[in-house]
């Protein structure tokens, strides 16, 4: 799609105005700037105008003039995005759900919930509550991130072990879909064996295939006294040994991994207190259910075994929710704490056995290139998803700490490729990962995508740039 | 120096708690439970003593049902040496608390009583100094800092607007305050070890102490609702509302 002329945009500004009101666009610069990005601080926004249509009838409204006039939509929810899947920095038209937020309805029986696709993930965990019920997807964002963009990205978090991403809790989906069709896929039913379940196409696709309009949640129960296990473990190896005693005898709720580096910014920058003095490289970070008395014997059962073994030196556990709490603190605040080092990060998984090896290769490659970088690690073990972070020495200045970085992604994505791993486990592709789209998937499989594309959006107007180009 | 302290079965402190239907109290079925957050604090003091090797022994004590014995074993697993549960399925009042106390002072002439200053289930703060009135003990209460010397402990309280210093002729009383220590955690191997100290049962009827009601709770009531905010349009807008409904400038 070719850049849009000065006489086209007024042009497009005016219709848009037309069809969906004048207070449903916004083109002040304010707005623009706002809109215009997510949380990857890499591009600069420049939309054309943002659009907050009020309900279903406006989006295929829309998208068909978008179609009509051929403009460019960008979806965005609550831009929380790292990999600039949100970003709008080629005049095109941002489509906001900001005002689609609302929880249209609630079976206690189904145990969903129907919701607009602006709905505040929190929001959605609120009223989970009220119904004394639980929806499991939870991360750092969760205070700002919509259902829309949640289900475009396939959210995971901190969770996944046990509840997996949003897809699993996806019933049902209205979309619009690129040729401005109202697709309605699912309707909230458990099973369903009646051809292709498009659903999932569009979860993940980042935009890019269709904008999600409504969608149906399931929710579950609310798990009993979660407890928290902090183990002194190793090295790497030892902590996939400690990962498969555990998994074996106990549901997890939560498997989650630090380094040393990682903790020791944490204490000192929070002012938290360490959990046992002992120190060893790794720490693992165990959420399970403490449902039955024996169920909290059990555990300590196994941290014997682990211990017997070998492979924990120390360990705690929480005896309060407040402790708890902490615990979490300990891994949660990292991100937090790192990022006054304008850290270079990297969100890339393999399949979890090949995670020590992995792990090693990338930490080898590293200080071999820059010896004086450090390198933090934390991420969800138990789904095989490492979080990579270097930090920039003070004494660097960030435009050459930055290039160094990219070279050395180029080479870590090599590793990805190698070991069959993503280069975005979570994350999404977006514009930052777009160029390495290879490292994870086939070309043939790439062509497949693009194809998939071309029926659902054929004039190529949703999210155009993102995930891959197409010529 | 022997040093006994007190730890109380609650409510988890974060837990959303819920008033029964009849308002006769809390709902407290399948609610986690944990130690008094004061209680942690008294029993990380104690064994701090122990740790700077000012006290010979710690003893944890509660008083409850049988689920009680859980709070004793995190004592044990935090440092303490061993455990008293005095079982009982009424009610633990101050008073009866107090008289109990008394009762194990005296049996283990104990030199330093270290107890929370209240519980959050009941916040009465009454305990500690019914306990100095029974025994005649001194006692520094609300405790932010604690520091013994040669048969005396002396105690920084935290008073309205500043702090207290008071020197306290052993045996003696000291209720906590949260900025007194920052408990530690439980350690695993700790856990592990605690499961071997011996804990001693007891009932109020052998340290002859009657567990006698002497306060009825008549109802209790949640806090009124909050009612929902709202928007508004303009300043001019928010200064009307604030000068003519709420009434505030």
């Amino acid at each position: 799609m070719n850049a849009i002329s000065e006489q086209q945009s007024s042009h497009i500004i005016a219709r848009l105005q037309e069809r969906l009101g004048e207070d449903s666009v916004k083109t002040d610069a304010d707005a623009l700037t706002e809109y215009g990005k997510d949380w990857t601080t890499a591009y600069r926004p420049d939309p054309l105008a943002v659009v907050l249509p009020r309900n279903i009838e406006q989006v295929v409204n829309l998208v068909q003039l978008a179609n009509k006039l051929n403009f460019p939509l960008v979806p965005s929810g609550g831009r929380t995005g790292l990999s600039g899947g949100a970003v709008a920095s080629n005049r095109e038209v941002v489509v906001a759900f900001d005002r689609m937020n609302r929880i249209l309805e609630f079976d206690a029986v189904d145990r969903q919930v129907v919701c607009e696709p602006g709905v505040i993930t929190e929001q959605l965990q609120q009223f989970a509550e009220q119904q004394g019920l639980f929806y499991p997807v939870d991360f750092a964002s969760a205070g700002s991130s919509q259902i829309g963009g949640n289900v475009a990205t396939n959210a995971g978090g901190i969770k996944v072990i046990r509840y997996g991403m949003t897809r699993q809790w996806v019933m049902g989906l209205k979309v619009v879909t690129g040729s401005g069709e109202l697709l309605e896929l699912n309707r909230g039913l458990v099973k369903n064996a009646t051809g292709y379940d498009f659903r999932h196409l569009f979860i993940g696709s980042e935009g890019t295939l269709g904008l999600v309009v409504e969608v149906t949640l399931a929710l579950t129960a609310v798990p009993r006294d979660p407890t928290v296990l902090l183990l002194a473990v190793n090295d790497m190896q030892s902590c996939m040994e400690v990962l498969k005693t555990f998994q074996g005898r106990l549901q997890l709720s939560a498997f989650e991994f630090f380094s040393e580096p990682a903790l020791q910014h944490v204490v000192s920058h929070k002012g938290l207190q360490r959990p046992f003095e002992t120190q060893s490289p790794f720490y693992a970070l165990i959420e399970f259910e403490n449902d039955s008395e024996s169920r909290l014997d059990e555990a300590m059962e196994l941290f014997e075994v682990c211990l017997e073994a070998g492979w924990v030196l120390d360990g705690t556990v929480s005896q309060s929710v407040g402790q708890a709490e902490t615990l979490w603190r300990l891994r949660e605040d990292i991100s937090e704490t790192i990022s006054r080092f304008s850290p270079y990060k990297n969100d890339i998984s393999v399949r979890v056995s090949k995670v020590p090896e992995f792990l090693s290769r990338v930490d080898e490659l590293v200080s071999a290139r820059y010896p004086d970088f450090e390198i933090i690690w934390f991420g969800h073990i138990g789904d095989g998803n490492v979080h990579l972070n270097i930090l920039k020495p003070e004494d660097l200045d960030l435009k050459t700490f930055q290039e160094q970085c990219g070279k050395v992604s180029r080479e870590v994505f090599q590793l990805v490729k190698n070991y069959a791993g993503s280069v975005s486990a979570e994350h999404g592709v977006g514009l930052l990962k777009k160029a390495f789209l290879e490292a994870s998937r086939d070309p043939l499989e790439i062509a497949y995508m693009k194809a998939v594309k071309k029926v659902f959006d054929p004039n190529g107007i949703l999210n155009p740039g993102k995930v891959f180009d197409i010529q | 120096m022997k040093v006994l302290v007190a730890v109380k079965r609650v409510v988890d402190a974060y837990v959303k708690v819920r008033v029964k239907s009849d308002h006769s109290g809390v709902e407290l079925a399948n609610a986690k439970m944990a130690i008094n957050p004061f209680c942690e604090i008294a029993v990380e003091e104690a064994i701090r003593l122990k740790e700077q090797g000012k006290a010979e022994e710690v003893i944890a004590v509660s008083i409850g049902t049988s689920a009680s014995q859980e709070q004793i074993r995190t004592a044990l697993a935090l440092g303490a040496d061993r455990g008293i549960l005095v079982e009982t399925d009424q009610e633990a009042q101050p008073l009866s608390v107090a008289r109990i106390l008394k009762a194990i002072v005296e049996k283990e002439g104990i030199d330093l009583v270290i107890l929370g200053k209240q519980s959050i289930d009941t916040d009465n703060n009454q305990v500690g100094q019914m306990l100095g009135a029974l025994t005649n003990m001194p006692q520094g209460t609300f405790a932010c800092k604690a520091e013994p010397g040669d048969g005396t402990i002396t105690v920084t309280r935290e008073i309205d607007g500043g702090e207290q210093t008071v020197a306290l002729k052993l045996p003696a009383i000291v209720t906590t305050d949260l900025r007194l220590n920052e408990p530690r955690y439980a350690s695993l191997p700790n856990i592990m070890k605690a499961k071997k100290k011996p804990i001693d049962t007891v009932t109020p009827d052998a340290l002859g102490v009657s567990m006698e009601s002497r306060i009825r709770t008549l109802s209790v009531e949640p806090p009124p609702q909050r009612s929902a905010g709202i928007k508004v349009g303009s300043v001019d807008e928010l200064i009307d509302k604030l000068k003519n409904e709420a009434k505030v400038i």
